[in-house]
């Protein structure tokens, strides 16, 4: 083990990963997560058993469960790959590019998000998205096609930040930096090296960008556009600010970095009456946004690569290196720093590849631990179990369909009755206290427990699994299998057999008591959790 | 690196064994009692009612000051209502609030609210959270800090109940066990409150939920499934206790006193939950946003929330709860002196009115000054902040309680906030 982290500190510290001397990163994955167990002293969980894996594998990458033959095929499969062959082809799927689409899209807007009237309808933009991570653009590309805003339905990132170059900085910061700026908005950071300068800087490249609207039919379509003059005042401390005093101009600077060179506007430059423009506005003489967009993307931004590894690691693995994953900064040290660093040149390596990086890390020894153990801790740590998460509203959406047969029994791509839907959204949709602590609110079981919705997509219809179990020959017993793979994804044990068996059996309609077993699955805490 | 101070192994302990009238079986895995579960009131008697309470009457939309509690009577910008005398000497009110002005005595009016965010969805945000909506930490709304400081996760019923029109901030940072409880404007349960199925059905699909779960937690020791589960007993334990929001006959003697209406009633249903000891109730009422014919729109407003309030305040005198229960009237926004061409008021935040009574606060008297018109505040002007740090002091919660966001600390009110001390009597 001593030899490895040496071999690990070198590679690292050498940077130079050139041909076959370089290890796999999935090898490095699991040597330095390992290394971490010893010098702690921890013993990591048993490996998560073919069915656990199949289960968290499915959530994870395509953001629902496996639907009975999806499982039984994983199940049945006896290549030694099989896992391997199961991530290729879950990456590869349609389900895929809409689930990361709605992880980003909650990220970039959260649930209540800023500017309403303009983003609380964004299909256009979460239609582009999708589009985006089904031809996995590499996360850089991605990100400046926001920032910079010129192609269709992409525009919405900045209209949420409509007229407010402050709160859009934050923003910007927080989600592809992974750093917090906001304390430094109001008064100089007292214990990091950020001051209140530093913020209106990076304000500064922002405040020239203008929302226009234009209506192509019913739709409201918005474009991006940047005026060659503007600066973003700045008026001291909060504390000591006076109403109505005016702000001295600060130039654009670079967090941490220089200042914007920029040309002087010409003397005779008059900014065209945009009041009047009906037509996309004119190019700005010189453009702070495309400065912006090169400086935050480029490899060389000592967080942008580093914040994205991070987040899409603790989207897998519960918790980031650095916790939380938008607070990277000298004082909140990463749990395994080496393996970040590591990581990091990787992913510039792969040129942003996010699949690429997705495979490596679903594939490792770390990620496929069993949930099972002692620990009561949600996000170990040290990884030396796996983590217990919630599924999100659409997850859970998502996967009671599966589970049920919905689409089965309703036709493909039927909708949820909306009223359900937007229930779920307002009742699982935020599960926990911002600190990654699960707690599932009186509200969701009230509605699992007492709700039509459920009741009714369990109840037995043609095509659905209430109305396969019924009307299948085997005996109880066997039906069981069927029953748990549907829900939970794995077989049930003998003692669930016997009791599940044994309840649907007490009535002599069967219908109500399977139902109610059904239910009983659903609602229960290894649904709830990807674990 | 700064630790969460969220949620400590004790306090997590302690609510684990608020559960009583449950079973630990050998595994650890807490089962409720089923004589229990389907029996009687449960716990309701051993719950240990918490002492201040709070209940917010919210004028959703933002009342007019001046048509009740900052009147100009004679000014361009008094507007046609007549002030009546009040029980106070300098406290006139709108002749549509004769009941409230018998009553006056219980009131502490601030005159000099100075706010800053004169939209619905900011100003709804920045007045139940005391911060700005931009800002995007997520805040707590007032009703989950009470919900944690004065709740008890122990009993029965929700520790935050809203009803009416009141926006929805949520619990913020401090999660989903401060979630508002929901219920319809009029004070009754929502429908998922209700068993869906017959309690024979229940009792039995429960058992086997429970056996499923048992099974589970030999293996499993992660702490979301168990808050999964609690989280289930406690949505038990409150469909046992909701006789609390049926009125029955009580509300039929006391509809002429309260006003038969969806306020008057909540107004009622907030009484006899704060009875049962729930700390934080808010019953909103519509709809005050008077863009166009202000007048015609507060008079019929006030005839509503005349008998309720007054009401409301006279019954928790008599019990002599109002000395530990803080009511607060409030809205989002003022509205603004000048009448515009459509006989309405716009939002207004430069100088507005907000009342509180109860809780430790010396009822009759006016704090702040406006001028003439009503345009500026010319005494004592009070914030967000300042007016949630007196209604946290009143509660006896420490306004500048160090939560964590992430790692960042965020405090209950913003800097500088300082409680109106002068209100206290």
């Amino acid at each position: 083990m001593l030899v490895s982290c040496f071999c690990l500190a070198t590679l690292v510290l050498g940077s130079t990963l050139a041909g076959k001397e370089k290890a796999s990163i999935r090898g490095v994955i699991d040597r330095e997560i390992s290394a971490t167990w010893k010098k702690k002293e921890l013993k990591a969980a048993a490996p998560a058993t073919e069915a656990a894996f199949l289960r968290r594998a499915y959530l994870d990458l395509v953001g629902m469960v496996p639907t009975y033959a999806e499982a039984r095929a994983f199940l049945d499969d006896e290549d030694k790959d099989k896992r391997a062959k199961l991530v290729d082809q879950l990456l590869a799927d349609e389900r895929h590019a809409r689930h990361q689409a709605e992880i980003w899209d909650l990220i970039f807007f959260t649930r209540n998000p800023a500017n309403p009237s303009a983003t609380r309808k964004r299909g256009r933009f979460q239609e582009w998205l999708r589009k985006q991570f089904k031809e996995n653009v590499p996360w850089d590309a991605l990100v400046q096609k926001i920032l910079l805003a010129e192609e269709e339905g992409s525009a919405m990132f900045h209209v949420q930040y409509r007229n407010k170059p402050e709160d859009e900085t934050v923003a910007l910061n927080r989600i592809f930096l992974g750093t917090q700026l906001q304390c430094a908005r109001c008064h100089d950071h007292p214990y990091e090296e950020r001051t209140q300068r530093d913020f209106y800087g990076m304000a500064g490249f922002l405040v020239r960008l203008s929302v226009r609207e234009e209506k192509q039919g019913k739709d409201r379509v918005w474009r991006i556009e940047e005026k060659s003059s503007g600066e973003v005042l700045f008026t001291g401390a909060a504390a000591e600010a006076q109403p109505g005093q005016k702000g001295e101009p600060v130039s654009p600077k670079f967090l941490g970095g220089e200042e914007l060179e920029e040309p002087e506007l010409p003397e005779d430059f008059k900014e065209p009456d945009y009041k009047k423009l009906k037509e996309a506005w004119p190019k700005p003489v010189f453009s702070r946004k495309q400065k912006l967009t090169e400086w935050l993307t480029s490899a060389k931004n000592p967080f942008f690569t580093k914040a994205i590894v991070n987040r899409v690691w603790a989207q897998l693995m519960g918790r980031g290196m650095v916790h939380p994953v938008d607070d990277l900064n000298p004082e909140n040290e990463a749990s395994h720093p080496a393996l970040l660093e590591a990581l990091t040149q990787w992913f510039v390596e792969q040129k942003y590849d996010l699949r690429a990086l997705m495979r490596e890390i679903v594939l490792s020894d770390a990620y496929s631990l069993a949930s099972a153990g002692e620990d009561t801790t949600a996000f170990p740590k040290w990884y030396d179990r796996a983590r217990v998460r919630p599924l999100s509203a659409e997850e859970l959406i998502a996967s009671l369909r599966v589970a049920t047969g919905f689409d089965e029994a309703v036709g493909k791509d039927a909708k949820m009755p909306s009223s359900a839907s937007s229930y779920m959204l307002k009742i699982f949709g935020k599960p926990n206290d911002g600190q990654g602590r699960f707690q599932g609110g009186v509200d969701e079981h009230l509605f699992l427990n007492n709700g039509s919705q459920l009741r009714g997509m369990i109840r037995s219809k043609e095509g659905n699994l209430s109305h396969l179990l019924l009307n299948d020959e085997a005996p109880w017993e066997e039906r069981m299998d069927r029953l748990f793979l549907s829900t939970l994804t794995r077989y049930p044990t003998d003692s669930e057999r016997k009791k599940f068996t044994a309840y649907v059996t007490s009535n002599e309609k069967p219908q109500e008591t399977l139902e109610e077993s059904i239910w009983a699955l659903l609602t229960s805490s290894q649904f709830r959790f990807n674990h | 690196m700064t630790k969460s101070t969220l949620c400590t192994p004790a306090e997590h302990l302690h609510r684990r064994s608020f559960l009583k009238g449950t079973l630990l079986t050998g595994t650890g895995l807490t089962v409720a009692n089923f004589g229990n579960l389907f029996g009687s009131k449960a716990l309701a008697a051993e719950t240990q009612k918490q002492k201040k309470r709070c209940i917010l009457l919210w004028m959703n939309g933002g009342a007019s000051q001046l048509d009740t509690f900052d009147m100009k009577p004679g000014r361009p910008t008094g507007g046609p209502f007549r002030p009546i005398p009040s029980k106070v000497d300098g406290l006139e009110v709108c002749e549509y609030l004769p009941k409230m002005a018998k009553i006056a005595d219980k009131l502490a009016v601030i005159r000099s609210m100075k706010t800053q965010s004169p939209g619905h969805p900011d100003g709804i945000y920045h007045m139940h959270t005391c911060y700005k909506m931009s800002e995007r930490t997520p805040h707590p709304e007032i009703g989950a800090v009470i919900a944690k400081y004065c709740g008890n996760m122990d009993a029965d019923l929700p520790s935050f109940v809203r009803m009416g029109p009141t926006g929805n901030t949520g619990p913020g940072y401090l999660g989903p066990d401060y979630s508002p409880f929901s219920i319809k404007r009029d004070g009754k349960l929502p429908n998922f409150a209700n068993g869906g199925v017959k309690p024979e059905v229940e009792e039995r699909r429960t058992e086997l939920y429970r056996f499923l779960e048992e099974e589970f937690a030999k293996s499993h020791a992660a702490e979301p499934f168990e808050n999964h589960r609690l989280s289930k007993e406690r949505a038990w334990r409150l469909m046992r206790a909701k006789e609390a929001f049926s009125l029955g006959d009580d509300w039929e003697k006391q509809k002429d006193r309260y006003g038969d209406t969806n306020f008057g009633r909540g107004c009622f249903q907030a009484l006899k939950l704060i009875e049962e000891g729930v700390p934080f109730v808010e019953v909103g009422h519509d709809n005050y946003d008077s863009h166009a014919n202000n007048f015609v729109c507060h008079k019929a407003n006030m005839q509503q929330l005349d008998p309720a309030w007054s009401s409301l305040l006279i019954d928790l005198d008599q019990r002599g709860m109002l000395e530990d229960t803080l009511v607060v009237w409030m809205g989002e926004v003022g509205r603004t002196p000048k009448i515009n061409n459509r006989a309405g008021r716009d939002h207004y935040v430069k100088a507005w009115t907000i009342a509180l009574s109860g809780g430790g606060i010396q009822g009759g008297q006016v704090y702040g000054k406006t001028d003439e018109d009503g345009r500026e505040v010319t005494e004592d002007p009070v914030s967000e902040g300042d007016l949630f740090a007196t209604i946290y002091k009143s509660l006896g919660i420490n306004h500048r309680k160090k939560h964590y966001w992430g790692q960042r600390p965020v405090w209950l009110t913003p800097e500088g906030s300082k409680p109106l001390d002068k209100l206290f009597a």
